[in-house]
């Protein structure tokens, strides 16, 4: 009965909600952290495992299971500790349609405004064929895609003020679902709580103009309650090379926790 | 129960083909897309965004097709709609989420392309103005202007890419036991079956009996079920997959 994660550092994202989920069910898992930078995910060794060569990815018992969001559902049915779903439908119903929002319609948005912001600085020194050679290996054609454009820097202009258009218009909307909610799907902390926080709580250091005490208390409140949470300290202590500001990444400051 | 739909194609038809396997009656609210009733006040103050379809049940609305043919699952336990295993229920799970990705999007560019955008032309610039203008988001505005602009080539292309990827996919999951997920018909087959069934003719040189013999061995026995011949028969057109409404927008960011 092993479980095994396989996840990027810094934690956040994609790896972060699973990784926070299995931290808060109480599950003993391994780790296995492959380095983004250097594009581990992308190489043989790894393919064999999940071979999309994305992560996260949990192998459960020799079962390679991928999608965060069904990964989150399958531990919360498969581990025991407390559930991370509502008892009650309608709000097991908003968490799954909340965790959509900070996933893809949300998620994206600011997925696609930081990769453009970063994934230059992943180039660094790299020859054009070098880069060539590691867009060819991405093996899902849409992330294929993506990859070009943020290293090509040709996302055309109006995507990007489009996703900074979205993240306004999210921030905005968040903030009036918080204010009448204390948690995402209603009345329990859920799933959907440990999505938003991963995909969208560093807009906090990332887009303060949009995140911030004086216009969105109610989500800053959220974002201080959830870093209260014994499993979401945990994750900090074991998170590695966190960037806390977008002008970090650009000078390649790294800071600890 | 209420529920709000359009044709028995799409999203409508996961909602109506969940609703009538599981044997639960319900009230009918036809929206028709193509007259944009979806974006007139009434409908906006059960979901804002202005899509179908939307189930309202004891005065509570539900939207997004695949978490609210989840959500029946769950409130009608009877004739389940999940496996029980763990693992198959995340295989399910994952089915819903690949369709709404990239299947849904891209049959839904595909459909359009051949149905929508004849369906559009002839119809009054004015009023199709006034109609835009109408629509309560500019997420699903800009889907309504670029449709009637029409698709690009290039958006066929990719759409074109991922269809043909979906079948490969689904020829291996259907293999053997004639269903996505298990042994048994489940949301996974209905969350795929009201996009997929457009296929054959719209991609018929993808979609057909020597390239892809389970998936139209599937397309047969999901459309002979009591429950879904029920569904289909509440079409108001003469053919609900010979007309198509805009699709949902493709993710932005792969």
């Amino acid at each position: 009965m092993t479980v095994e994660l396989y996840f990027f550092q810094p934690l956040g994202t994609n790896s972060g909600r699973v990784y926070l989920t299995l931290l808060e069910k109480g599950v003993d898992f391994n780790e296995r952290e492959l380095d983004g930078r250097q594009f581990e995910h992308l190489q043989p060794a790894y393919l064999k495992v999940n071979p999309k060569g994305q992560v996260p990815c949990l192998v459960h018992d020799g079962h390679a299971l991928t999608e965060g969001m069904t990964i989150n559902e399958y531990i919360d049915e498969t581990f025991e500790g407390p559930p991370l779903r509502p008892a009650d439908l309608r709000e097991r119903w908003r968490m799954r349609v909340w965790c959509r929002y900070s996933e893809v319609d949300l998620g994206r948005s600011l997925m696609m405004i930081n990769w453009n912001r970063i994934v230059p600085t992943f180039v660094g020194a790299r020859d054009m064929d070098e880069v060539e050679k590691i867009l060819e290996s991405v093996p899902d054609p849409d992330r294929r895609r993506s990859w070009r454009a943020a290293f090509m820097q040709d996302t055309p202009q109006e995507e990007i003020d489009e996703s900074h258009r979205r993240a306004k218009d999210g921030a905005g909307r968040v903030e009036k679902h918080l204010t009448t909610n204390p948690w995402f799907a209603g009345q329990s902390y859920s799933l959907a709580d440990i999505d938003f926080f991963n995909f969208c709580g560093f807009m906090a250091r990332w887009m303060p103009e949009l995140v911030n005490e004086k216009d969105t208390p109610a989500t800053t409140d959220f974002l201080a309650k959830m870093e209260e949470r014994s499993a979401v300290k945990e994750m900090r202590s074991r998170t590695k090379g966190m960037r806390t500001t977008p002008a970090d990444e650009q000078t390649g400051q790294q800071k600890a926790g | 129960m209420e529920l709000y739909h359009w044709e028995p194609n799409g999203a409508s038809g996961r909602a109506m083909i969940c609703l009538a396997e599981k044997g639960i009656d319900f009230t009918s609210h036809y929206v028709d897309l193509l007259n944009f009733e979806q974006h007139k006040p009434d409908f906006l103050k059960l979901h804002e965004t202005g899509e179908v379809p939307v189930l309202v049940r004891d005065g509570e609305p539900y939207w997004e097709s695949s978490y609210l043919c989840e959500y029946l699952d769950e409130a009608f336990p009877d004739k389940p709609l999940m496996p029980m295993e763990p693992l198959l229920r995340w295989e399910v799970r994952a089915w819903q989420k690949y369709v709404d990705d990239f299947v849904a999007p891209s049959v839904g560019d595909l459909a359009w392309a051949a149905y929508g955008v004849p369906a559009m032309k002839g119809r009054n610039k004015k009023e199709l103005d006034a109609a835009l203008e109408r629509v309560p988001t500019k997420e699903r505005r800009d889907v309504w202007q670029a449709a009637i602009a029409g698709v690009s080539d290039m958006q066929l292309s990719v759409s074109l890419e991922r269809v043909r990827k979906a079948v490969r996919k689904m020829e291996e999951d259907l293999n053997p036991t004639g269903w996505l997920v298990g042994s048994d018909f489940s949301l996974a087959d209905i969350a795929a079956f009201p996009y997929v069934n457009y296929l054959p003719r719209l991609t018929p040189r993808i979609v057909n009996e020597v390239d892809a013999p389970y998936v139209t061995a599937w397309l047969k026995s999901v459309a002979g079920r009591p429950g879904v011949r029920s569904a289909l028969a509440m079409a108001r057109t003469d053919d609900p997959f010979a007309v198509a409404a805009p699709g949902p927008e493709h993710v932005r960011w792969g």
